[in-house]
């Protein structure tokens, strides 16, 4: 008879005695028996799903061992024969189902399924793989998604659910279809998931790991001190981060110290990491010339030498050219134009899009006083962003410091009032996509306005013919504002290219604003209606021009191509070296491109319909005008991506001498070389593009497409209301 | 510059010219009691005018220097060039009353015959090549890069052939491609044995193709053979590998086109390695002679 509270019973031949309501599992784990399991860990409800645990109590039939509550005089067996062949049988089953070897047993050897598969003697199952895959999910930028390596043992179900409190994960589906879904079955990274790592923690095969961040790396220094985990777990930004995670991820943050006057990051360089700011301030700033590129000289005479210089909007004033007075950089905070420096203190974090997008930075950071930072690669940039007591933090000093800048930075809204402002402020709300997720579709019901606060927004609309991309807004640009205004449907899709952050003014508000700041209301009408015409006249150029190759180069978006006959074009290079002389030896024109019929697309602008050149750009320089150009406005920093991005090479980089800052000796002044982009400016200081004035052979021409191909595409010319 | 329909207007004006000229001609010598002379008042305008043309063909190389400056478009110099400096030898003609004369002259003759000739040559050129090139060499590059392009194809070749041997060699690279490094994903199951006549061929017959571009005679270098050499290895490996052939022989066809181009930019523009110098020193020896003959 057992003591009062407890049951007695023989595991395998032996007498054991535990507490009543413990399992059978548990009972033989506690005499030092294993049991192999699958779905059951000792810190979650036992769900007994895998049946791996299977064990023989004398019944019809097998019971599985993380359920079934151990019962006075039970006599179990763990290792008969019947049992054994069960066990094996259902392994079998499972690997038959998993990708073999699995990312885990890749890494690290140690897939739980695939190491009891190996004690089975299991080698290859006998029935067959099923014949399409579940899929992969790539979407985290720290945890990476195999769903044809999960068995469907929901521990990370449970890790998600029962440890951490979250409720992102569950099950979704039925039979063969069945499997974990994040949210609604959103995308790992589209989802609510805060990156805690428990899920992938608790996963015993491969379908939730560790990802390691390839291709980033920290700046080389002897100054950077590797942070331990448990430092980190100390830290109140890395609190409700499990450990486990960050002992995963060791080594993707370090710590590091700089001197007052040390330079920490530079504007245009390419990085992969983000700092946050422990002790110390730091002066970030924009040390380019404010000023674009103009060619001087020229129309005055027949032998006027061309220059470029360099020349800020109160000396010439592009036409369309902005007013804007703030620059938006990758930092939270925003730059005068007329004295782009502002200062970052402790607990502020910079360098986000570079780190989570690989973007160039957007602005130079200098230690103002003596520093400490931490310096993350993308995975712990991306868990500290989820955190919900960081976030907070980040939204918190946001409100109170940038969303002044941000709001009044953009020119229709820089009539905005403190108060205003002010009522705004815990009023909005600040939302995070993920790079492909869709913030608003076509036709849905308009209840929001958005501001960009990070990453780059498509916009776009559908078209018979296909999607048509509208325009690409980075930070400080808005959109949301034609369906509200109109009390109407959205009339694009607006999505999320990248590592997107968004300020989101519900429609109640937005309406508030309107009624309470008419003059605001009348410049948002009028932006209203410029950008429904312009949708109007690029439809119609779409309808007016169906042919696929056509369109498919790109050639119907150009205003003016630069066409190089190649049945009379003698591949002399006159274009070429003219187009250089007329631009200080920097040629805007290559002399290579796409091919239409006989005719050379040569590399000059032509104003595309998805203009690729406008994302990513760090500072928000590059836009479009109406007229489709591309203009670069004042505070380029030359770092060159719009001229990598361009599919078609028309954007270069004009070297100029200035003087500034000398980066070695804070305080003192040098000349230094400053690059800043340019693209074909159609020679506007005459009346003939130079290119085409210096070809001697008749073969390069500036056409309009639409006119010039109309004959032999068979079209009428395309008549539009703007052109 | 290709001669079509807008020279009509240059065409007119030179028949008119010329007919007119040899009106004059033929005027001034039936008048002349003792035959033609370049001395002769008439003999004297000719030569005038037809080194004033010489001089402004010669200016179009000036011209070319200044892209930039707004003294015209460089097709209305160009034609001029071709016009003016192709009626420059009848006027001369005319000039010497169809004789050579002294060393000098004869000189001067024989190098504004070899010139104009050399011109008519690269007209016709430039006027045929263009749309030859356009069509035969479909894969054109700047002529300047055809060195580099040549190099990024043999390291790619490289790294497919690597891709599916990863073996090392000589063809071991220490990078291989992300494309490379997927082929070898999909053909891991492809053993070195299925693959050795490739990695034959490779060696043998195509790496030297692309190393020396100036070899002749290659077996590759002929669309033909090639393709038939192409197909034969496919035979030979299993059909994992393919596509990988097929990639190849893209490469192979693209070097022949490479091949073809560099040919044919070199007869586009070779002329003018005799073209230029020898209109140079006409121009030179003209104003000496010009100089002399005025003056004594």
């Amino acid at each position: 008879m057992s003591a009062l509270g407890t049951v007695e019973l023989t595991i395998d031949g032996k007498k054991v005695s535990v507490p009543a309501g413990t399992s059978v599992f548990d009972a033989a784990r506690l005499n030092n028996i294993a049991i192999p399991t699958l779905c059951h860990q000792q810190n979650e409800t036992p769900v007994g799903v895998c049946r791996v645990c299977v064990v023989d109590v004398g019944g019809r039939v097998l019971t599985a061992s993380c359920i079934r509550p151990a019962e006075n005089n039970m006599v179990v067996s763990t290792t008969s024969d019947k049992v054994k062949a069960a066990r094996s049988t259902l392994v079998e089953l499972l690997m038959s189902d998993h990708p073999s070897p699995c990312t885990r047993q890749q890494n690290t050897g140690d897939c739980e399924l695939e190491k009891l598969a190996h004690q089975h003697g299991i080698k290859k199952p006998r029935y067959p793989h099923r014949s399409t895959g579940r899929g992969k999910d790539d979407s985290s930028p720290s945890i990476a998604v195999d769903f044809d390596a999960c068995i469907l043992c929901d521990r990370c179900i449970r890790g998600c659910s029962e440890i951490r409190h979250n409720f992102v994960l569950g099950r979704m589906g039925k039979g063969g279809q069945a499997g974990i879904a994040f949210d609604n079955n959103l995308p790992m990274g589209n989802s609510s998931c805060v990156s805690c790592g428990e899920c992938m923690v608790s996963c015993p095969t491969g379908a939730l790991t560790n990802k390691v961040v390839t291709g980033t790396a920290f700046a080389a220094g002897s100054d950077a001190q590797s942070v331990k985990p448990e430092e980190l777990e100390n830290l109140p930004v890395f609190q409700g981060v499990s450990g486990t995670f960050l002992s995963l991820n060791k080594g993707a943050v370090v710590r590091r110290h700089f001197n007052r006057g040390d330079v920490i990051c530079r504007e245009g360089e390419y990085g992969s990491t983000a700092f946050y700011i422990l002790e110390g301030k730091a002066t970030v700033s924009i040390s380019s010339p404010m000023a674009h590129v103009k060619t001087h000289g020229g129309a005055r005479g027949f032998f006027t030498k061309l220059t470029s210089g360099l020349a800020k909007r109160r000396d010439d004033k592009r036409s369309e050219e902005t007013d804007q007075k703030y620059i938006h950089i990758d930092a939270p905070i925003d730059l005068a134009y007329e004295n782009p420096v502002a200062h970052l203190g402790p607990g502020d974090l910079f360098g986000e899009m570079t780190c989570m997008s690989l973007y160039p930075r957007s602005a130079t950071v200098r230690a103002e006083t003596d520093c400490t930072m931490l310096e993350m690669l993308r995975n712990v940039l991306d868990i500290m962003q989820r955190n919900k007591n960081f976030r907070a933090m980040l939204d918190k000093s946001y409100r109170q410091r940038a969303l002044d800048n941000h709001l009044r930075g953009v020119p229709e809204f820089s009539s905005l009032t403190d108060d205003f402002i002010a009522s705004l402020r815990d009023k909005v709300e600040l939302i995070r996509c993920a790079p492909g997720q869709v913030i608003c579709r076509q036709g849905d019901a308009a209840d929001s306005f958005y501001l960009v606060r990070i990453g780059f927004v498509k916009v776009s609309q559908k078209h018979p013919g296909g999607e048509m991309v509208l325009a690409y807004l980075s930070r400080g640009d808005y959109f949301g504002e034609i369906g509200l205004l109109r009390g109407d449907v959205r009339t694009a899709t607006c999505t999320a290219l990248d590592h997107v952050e968004l300020v989101k003014i519900s429609g109640e508000d937005f309406n508030r604003m309107m009624n309470q700041f008419p003059q605001i209301r009348k410049k948002m009408e009028a932006v209203e209606e410029e950008r429904l015409q312009q949708n109007r006249e690029r439809l119609s150029v779409v309808q007016s021009i169906p042919l696929e190759s056509f369109l498919a180069q790109g050639l119907m978006e150009a205003q003016s191509l630069l066409l190089l006959d190649l049945d009379k074009c003698t591949r002399c290079d006159a274009c070429v070296r003219a187009c250089a002389d007329a631009h200080d030896g920097v040629t805007r024109l290559v002399r290579e491109g796409l091919r239409f019929d006989h005719y050379l697309v040569a590399t000059s602008c032509r104003q595309c319909r998805d203009p690729l050149c406008m994302v990513g750009c760090p500072v928000g320089s590059i836009r479009r005008r109406n007229s489709l150009e591309v203009i670069i406005e004042d505070w380029c920093i030359g770092c060159g991506l719009c001229a990598q991005n361009c599919p078609y090479g028309n954007i270069n980089l004009h070297p100029f001498e200035v003087i500034g800052q000398d980066p070695d000796h804070p305080g003192q002044k040098k000349a230094v070389m400053k690059r800043k982009a340019t693209s074909c400016d159609l020679c506007t200081e005459h009346a003939e593009p130079s290119c085409v004035y210096a070809c001697p052979h008749d073969a390069a021409h500036r056409v309009d497409p639409s006119k010039h191909f109309a004959e032999l595409l068979g079209i009428a010319p395309v008549q539009t209301a703007k052109r | 510059m290709r001669i079509d329909s807008t020279h009509r207007k240059w065409l007119i004006f030179s028949l008119v010219f010329l007919g007119a000229s040899t009106a004059a001609y033929v005027f001034y010598v039936m008048r002349a009691p003792h035959g033609p002379s370049g001395s002769s008042l008439f003999g004297l305008i000719f030569g005038c005018v037809g080194f004033a043309f010489m001089i402004f063909a010669g200016l179009l190389g000036a011209r070319k220097k200044v892209p930039v400056w707004r003294l015209g478009r460089a097709q209305a110099w160009m034609r001029g060039h071709l016009w003016l400096g192709l009626l420059s030898l009848p006027l001369i003609l005319f000039h010497g009353g169809f004789r050579f004369g002294g060393v000098t002259t004869s000189v001067l003759m024989i190098l504004l015959i070899v010139v104009v000739i050399s011109g008519v040559f690269g007209a016709v050129l430039q006027h045929y090549m263009p749309p030859a090139m356009t069509s035969h060499v479909p894969l054109e590059t700047i002529f300047d890069q055809i060195n580099r392009v040549r190099g990024q194809l043999l390291e790619e070749a490289d790294e497919f052939v690597e891709g599916i041997t990863a073996s090392g060699g000589p063809l071991a690279t220490a990078a291989v491609s992300r494309a490379a490094a997927i082929a070898t994903e999909e053909l891991a199951a492809v053993s070195e044995t299925d693959v050795a006549p490739l990695r034959k061929f490779y060696e043998r017959e195509m790496r030297p193709f692309l190393e020396k571009p100036d070899s002749r005679g290659h077996a590759l270098a002929d669309a033909a053979k090639s393709h038939a050499m192409f197909i034969g290895l496919q035979t030979l490996l299993p059909p994992e590998v393919h596509e990988t052939v097929k990639d190849l022989a893209d490469i192979c066809e693209e070097e022949r086109q490479l091949r073809r181009q560099a040919q044919m930019h070199r007869w586009l523009h070779g002329w003018l390695i005799l073209h230029i110098p020898l209109s140079l020193a006409l121009l030179l020896l003209g104003a000496v002679h010009a100089v002399m003959a005025l003056r004594f």
